[in-house]
């Protein structure tokens, strides 16, 4: 018994993420690895060894992405990595309800999304600034 | 040959010997009788625990125990590894599918 309750002090220490480990330098990744996160060459270095590691895991499926998929996964990127844990934590609850909105009302929600960017592309090419549209504040 | 003690014959002495004790010699070693008794009595538990019984208990002794703890150990190590890995996997598929969804990032980052 003695050894069970050393074994299960030891398994936090056995499945957690490999945060001891030495960050690894943008040289170090693989080609691949280093085509996925392109856009973070740059500032990879400075990046929290957890945060890389949450990283490499994403960066194992994009080559699995569409080259449409491919290009938003490298523009949003860097907006993405300089997000704050918590705020990437709500990021995922958010999505995570969204996909749980039935399906009608999703596309409602990305009609009125891809309105409204016509609308802001329309102003930018116009050069009109930008103004808030009804119903935001 | 008559002065031959045997044990029947020593223990029928030591039965006259105490008839004849007086009452406040007799009543004198039934109460330390009864004090000794009791001491035992309260003793015995705090030995138990004193001597550390019950972690003893928790150290498996036989083989057969040992084998039961460790497989219990690598159920639970594996099983919480696995947990772990389902986490993590969720995890990465959540963050490529908002990095690459139709609807842009900032409609769920606040």
């Amino acid at each position: 018994m003695r050894s069970l309750l050393i074994g299960l002090l030891l398994i936090p220490l056995l499945t957690s993420s490999p945060v001891s480990a030495a960050p690894e330098s943008w040289q170090s990744l693989s080609p691949p690895q280093q085509k996925a996160l392109a856009p973070l060459k740059q500032q990879w270095d400075g990046l929290s060894e957890a945060q890389q590691h949450r990283l490499l895991k994403t960066a194992k499926r994009y080559t699995h992405l569409t080259h449409e998929q491919k290009q938003r996964f490298h523009e949003r990127l860097t907006v993405w990595s300089k997000l704050t844990p918590e705020q990437r934590e709500a990021a995922r609850e958010k999505y995570r309800a969204f996909k749980k909105v039935p399906a009608e009302k999703r596309e409602q929600v990305k009609q009125m999304v891809r309105q409204e960017q016509e609308r802001k592309a329309q102003q930018a090419a116009s050069g009109v600034p930008a103004t808030p549209s009804a119903g935001q504040p | 040959m008559t002065n031959e003690l045997d044990p029947g014959k020593i223990a029928r002495l030591l039965t006259q010997g105490t008839r004849q004790m007086d009452t406040s010699t007799l009543s004198a070693l039934a109460d330390a009788r009864q004090n000794a008794l009791k001491r035992q009595s309260v003793r015995a538990p705090v030995v138990a625990l004193s001597t550390g019984r019950w972690t003893h208990n928790l150290i498996p002794h036989s083989a057969q125990q040992w084998l039961v703890t460790g497989l219990l150990v690598a159920i639970f190590v594996v099983a919480a590894g696995y947990w772990h890995h389902s986490q993590e996997q969720q995890i990465s598929e959540l963050d490529v599918a908002i990095l690459t969804d139709d609807l842009p990032i900032e409609v769920f980052v606040d």
